[in-house]
């Protein structure tokens, strides 16, 4: 009979933001840890969380494991006897293994001869009796960012059992049933206060909260209908989407309550706002609602105030102080303007919320006036004045300080704006903000809230009057980081600063790359510490919307651009390959993201990063998504590996055949082919350097009759040399027409 | 209740359990961590258990008695307790309700926060523990100190004095806390913090480079001393000047007197001090110590 098998790790407060993850893992190793042990479920496990528990559960699980049988595999016969016959050592170990005689082993035949082998039969274990070692190895399985010691270790040989935070209990019920199981505490901590964890019955509710008897007894339970719901009159909703649905009512009503509202969905709809920041704090109230579920048992909201004096401070500040630093919601008014209001997610059902409400009241003020302190400080020192103290903070240390750092922005921003953008208008702005740019990071508001780097600088900028193009460009420039988290600004809130901005954001992401492939810094597998990932995905995004971001509609080749930034460190040989391999990685990731099929991707990014050009590539990208229906052009891709192999030793052609050759050219399918090339290519280049590739591709796509009635009715390699050139150089024109826009032969491979 | 009342209760809830009551450092640090009664004894095997305030001075946070919140010295309340006992939580909650505060009337939490002092070689695994949103702990599980694998683990949990003093007498200006008897701690420290923060940040009848030159000799004098005690076996005067360094390189910091590469270099030159009288020590009192690391 199939029975349920419940888990539950009851540990002290897990960080919150490690919750998602282990819960996703405790499923996925359960799962596999059972088909392992050969225990077959009805359907996968199902998993919880909150942040002082792990909880599994199998519906229901088969009572016994399946019956095993293998045939091991020994010595080949040939080796297994001598010449009389007798078996030799080799035969004689490998049957004593298995505890039968030579004569008992059976002849299997593989592709490499036959082989002596023996038929292990296991009959499956009970449940109950396997259990244990799932268990074990469950704990090994999960893994997490940081894993710390607590002095317990298990018995299965492999020493200290690491853990996120000290497990408190173990709940491992099987139909109802304890399976037993230990944590083992280790010599040196073991006493009266530090014992091993075994296996029981028993939960524990919220560490306050309980509807009867003294919050922190233990809890008895037997199955897991039973668990949730003596846990809920506990107070702990085990349900992680329950909690987020409690969270998001509460936060409702109350801002209702307030005038106001605070649900970034509400916010949405409300339309563009003039807001700089309006995406940003929408984008940061839906992390705190995506965190807030778990770090709580048992949310409730409770709503406060602040006085209305602090509104004066700047709106990012106020929201990074509640968002950040106390994880509390700020409340809005119908024109999206700050209310002096906030809500706090709380884990009780408190006795006396007003309570609450006025110790945070006291705390967010506290912090409020501290940041209304640096800002009337930090407005006593122009950006300008603070330079000199960035040589102070180090930004690495083969790199130099922030100072250092800051000049090297601002000259590759002037010559990005100027070279790269033909914008020499904005050079000189674009040299100032990238100037300025680590400015605030010697201000007391950026050392205390960090978060707020870059728009503090941009903020201060405006304040002491520099232009729109200077002061929104250093307000942006650490935007985008990544792919699609945290967006670049909208050309709305960009105004005058588009161009600016675009300079100074690709100089500092592309320096930061440069210079730390340079140091040697590179990222390897899962460890990104220095996020040259997100710094690299930042820059290939703004160049693939280069002119819907700014305006800017020049031709820029990708590597010309992180050359000129690594000119500071002349980049060898050896970290110039690894950091094009890199960014390569990064323009094909951005592409994949944005939904293009991975084989037209493969199309339209060269091999060499000196030819990519983001926005040519995006274009190429769309227009390839257009035609995906186009059975010419597939057919053209298809012969066109066959044109690149042909004529992989023939070099580029400068024009279509000279007269010479041509006059060679007697077939008619490769007249029709010259032909339709001469009439079709001048087309092609103009669609292409208009960047009109729908039109380029078609007309690619058209030449499919004449190309497939060649191959089909022309052989190429004729024995005439002067024939087979003349063909060769015709099929090469052909190679080179395409090539020039993209692999299209790469369309067609198996994805 | 007075701040000294609040320090009494800590006193006897904490002595109740098994807790020795020690004194503060009588030296300049940062925090009660760097006390040989955390720095030595959470190194080896042998169980202990400790409280006790340290006065520790962040000469960074000098805010010349103007600020409500934030001052160059604050007290903390530190308990060590070695192993760390399985219901270690709980116990700190009851601590909270010997001191008048009813859990179930506030929100209590542990979130994520770990610790780490690049120049001690340490590191634990923990959290802040947050009182109505407001930071009144610091809970760490110890991994590492002096770069040497902890075995068993002992757990730290530092109290802030001041923050759960203005918590309880609902004041809104740490100078406006009554110490005790009717005294308030700015008639007590007001005087105090507005020099101490003056000298913190090099304001001084001498000029700013012969300040710097100073503490950079003053540094390396004990720093060279340092060295020699160890070198004498003289393990606790050791670490006592090694303590003296990671202050006058906090002072150089605060003064802006050293550069970027500079103050990498001396943070360097104090874990290597700090991780050799680490190692020392546990040689010195660890019967057949390996050293490790």
């Amino acid at each position: 009979m199939d029975r349920e098998l419940l888990i539950e790790i009851g540990c002290e407060e897990i960080p919150a933001s490690w919750l998602p993850g282990l819960t996703a893992q405790l499923a996925a190793h359960l799962d596999a840890r059972l088909a392992a042990a050969r225990l077959t479920s009805d359907r996968p496990a199902e998993s919880y969380s909150t942040p002082r528990r792990l909880t599994a559960r199998v519906a229901k699980l088969a009572e016994r494991q399946a019956d095993h049988e293998e045939l091991v595999t020994g010595p080949p016969v040939s080796a297994a006897f001598k010449p009389d016959g007798a078996p030799t050592p080799a035969a004689e170990g490998f049957a004593k293994k298995y505890g039968v005689e030579v004569s008992a082993l059976e002849r299997t035949n593989t592709p490499k001869g036959t082989y002596l082998a023996y038929r292990v039969r296991q009959r499956g274990k009970a449940t109950v009796d396997v259990l244990a070692d799932v268990m074990g190895g469950l704990l090994r399985d999960l893994t997490f960012p940081k894993q710390m010691r607590w002095d317990a270790y298990l018995e299965d040989g492999k020493g200290d059992l690491v853990f996120a935070r000290p497990i408190r209990w173990l709940i491992l019920l099987y139909g109802g049933r304890v399976v037993p199981f230990v944590i083992r505490r280790t010599e040196l901590a073991q006493g009266p206060l530090v014992q091993d964890v075994r296996s029981g019955p028993n939960t524990y509710g919220h560490r306050f909260l309980t509807t009867s008897g003294r919050a922190g007894r233990a809890i008895k339970v037997k199955t897991f209908d039973d668990y949730e719901s003596r846990l809920l009159e506990n107070f702990v909703i085990l349900n992680r989407s329950e909690r987020e649905s409690k969270i998001r009512r509460e936060l409702e009503t109350h801002a209702r309550k307030l005038g106001g509202r605070v649900s970034p969905s509400t916010s949405l709809r409300a339309g563009p706002s003039t807001s700089l920041r309006a995406g940003g704090v929408i984008a940061e109230q839906a992390l705190l609602l995506q965190e807030v579920p778990d770090l709580v048992e048992y949310p409730s909201v409770v709503a406060g105030h602040f006085p209305v004096e602090f509104l004066r401070l700047p709106e990012e500040v106020l929201t990074t102080t509640m968002i950040h630093h106390q994880h509390y919601f700020p409340v809005v008014d119908d024109e999206g303007n700050l209310k002096p209001a906030f809500l706090a997610v709380t884990n009780t059902q408190g006795e006396k919320p007003e309570v609450i409400a006025r110790n945070s009241e006291r705390v967010l003020t506290a912090r409020l006036r501290d940041a209304r302190f640096f800002w009337d400080e930090d407005r006593k020192a122009t950006l300008e004045s603070r330079i000199e103290r960035l040589s102070t903070i180090l930004f690495h240390k083969k790199l130099g300080s922030y100072r250092e750092k800051a000049e090297r922005v601002a000259a590759l921003a002037a010559w990005i704006a100027r070279e790269a953008f033909h914008k020499p208008d904005a050079a000189a702005d674009a040299e100032r903000a990238g100037r300025l740019s680590k400015a605030d990071l010697a201000t007391d508001m950026v050392r205390e809230l960090t978060e707020l780097q870059g728009t503090m600088g941009g903020i201060y900028a405006r304040e002491e009057g520099q232009p729109e193009t200077v002061w929104k460009a250093i307000y942006h420039h650490y935007l985008p980081i990544g792919v699609e988290a945290h967006a670049p600004p909208s050309r709305q809130q960009l105004g005058a600063a588009a161009v600016t901005w675009a300079a100074v954001s690709l100089a500092d992401k592309l320096d930061s790359v440069a210079g730390m492939f340079a140091a040697g810094e590179r990222p390897t597998g899962s460890r990104d510490p220095l996020g040259l990932r997100r710094q690299a995905q930042g820059a290939v995004k703004i160049l693939a919307d280069l002119p819907e971001l700014t305006g800017v509609t020049a031709r820029i080749e990708l590597w010309s651009l992180v050359a000129q930034a690594a000119k500071p460190w002349d980049l060898s040989a050896e970290p110039q390959q690894a950091a094009r391999t890199f960014i390569r990685e990064r323009v094909l990731y951005l592409f994949e993201q944005r939904g293009f099929d991975a084989r037209n991707i493969r199309a339209a990014v060269p091999p060499s990063l000196d030819r990519v050009d983001m926005v040519e590539a995006r274009k190429k990208l769309e227009a390839l998504a257009q035609m995906s229906g186009s059975e010419a052009l597939r057919g053209v891709a298809t012969l066109f590996k066959r044109v690149k192999n042909i004529t992989k030793d023939v070099p580029a052609q400068a024009a279509v055949a000279s007269g010479a050759l041509k006059a060679s050219l007697k077939e008619p399918a490769e007249m029709t082919l010259l032909s339709e090339l001469e009439s079709r290519a001048p087309g092609i280049r103009r669609a292409s350097e208009r960047g009109e590739y729908r039109e380029a591709f078609a007309a690619i796509a058209a030449l499919q009759p004449a190309v497939a009635t060649f191959f089909d009715d022309v052989l190429v390699m004729a024995d005439d040399e002067k024939l087979r050139t003349a063909r060769l150089a015709l099929v090469a024109t052909l190679r080179d027409l395409i090539l020039d826009i993209a692999d299209i032969s790469e369309i067609v491979t198996e994805a | 209740m007075t701040l000294q009342d609040l320090i009494l209760k800590l006193s006897a809830f904490w002595a109740s359990h098994g807790c020795l009551l020690q004194q503060p450092l009588d030296l300049e640090v940062g925090a009660g961590t760097s006390h040989p009664e955390t720095l030595f004894r959470v190194l080896g095997p042998k169980p202990w258990s400790v409280a006790y305030v340290q006065p520790s001075r962040r000469p960074d946070d000098g805010r010349f008695g103007q600020n409500p919140n934030r001052v160059f010295k604050h007290h903390q309340y530190q308990v060590i307790l070695k192993p760390s006992p399985d219901e270690v939580q709980q116990l700190y909650l009851e601590s909270l309700e010997a001191c008048g505060i009813n859990p179930r009337q506030h929100d209590i939490r542990f979130e994520e926060d770990n610790w780490e002092s690049p120049t001690l070689g340490a590191w634990g695994i923990g959290w802040q523990v947050l009182l109505d949103g407001m930071e009144i702990t610091q809970f760490t599980y110890f991994q590492q100190v002096g770069g040497i694998d902890l075995a068993p683990i002992s757990c730290e949990i530092t109290y802030g004095l001041e923050r759960i003093a203005m918590f309880l007498q609902r004041v809104d200006n740490i100078f406006d806390l009554e110490w005790g008897g009717g005294v308030t701690y700015g008639e007590v420290r007001l005087q105090e913090e507005i020099e101490q923060s003056k000298y913190a940040f090099g304001q001084v009848d001498m000029p700013a480079e012969e300040f710097a030159a100073l503490h950079r000799e003053l540094f390396d004098k004990y720093y060279g001393f340092a060295g020699t005690l160890l070198a004498s076996g003289l393990i606790w005067p050791a670490l006592e000047h090694c303590l003296k360094c990671s202050h006058l390189f906090n002072i150089l910091d605060s003064s802006g007197s050293i550069g970027v590469t500079e103050r990498t270099a001396y943070i360097l030159r104090v874990r290597q001090l700090a991780v050799k009288i680490a190692h020392a020590y546990v040689e010195a009192t660890v019967p057949a110590a390996v050293s490790e690391g």
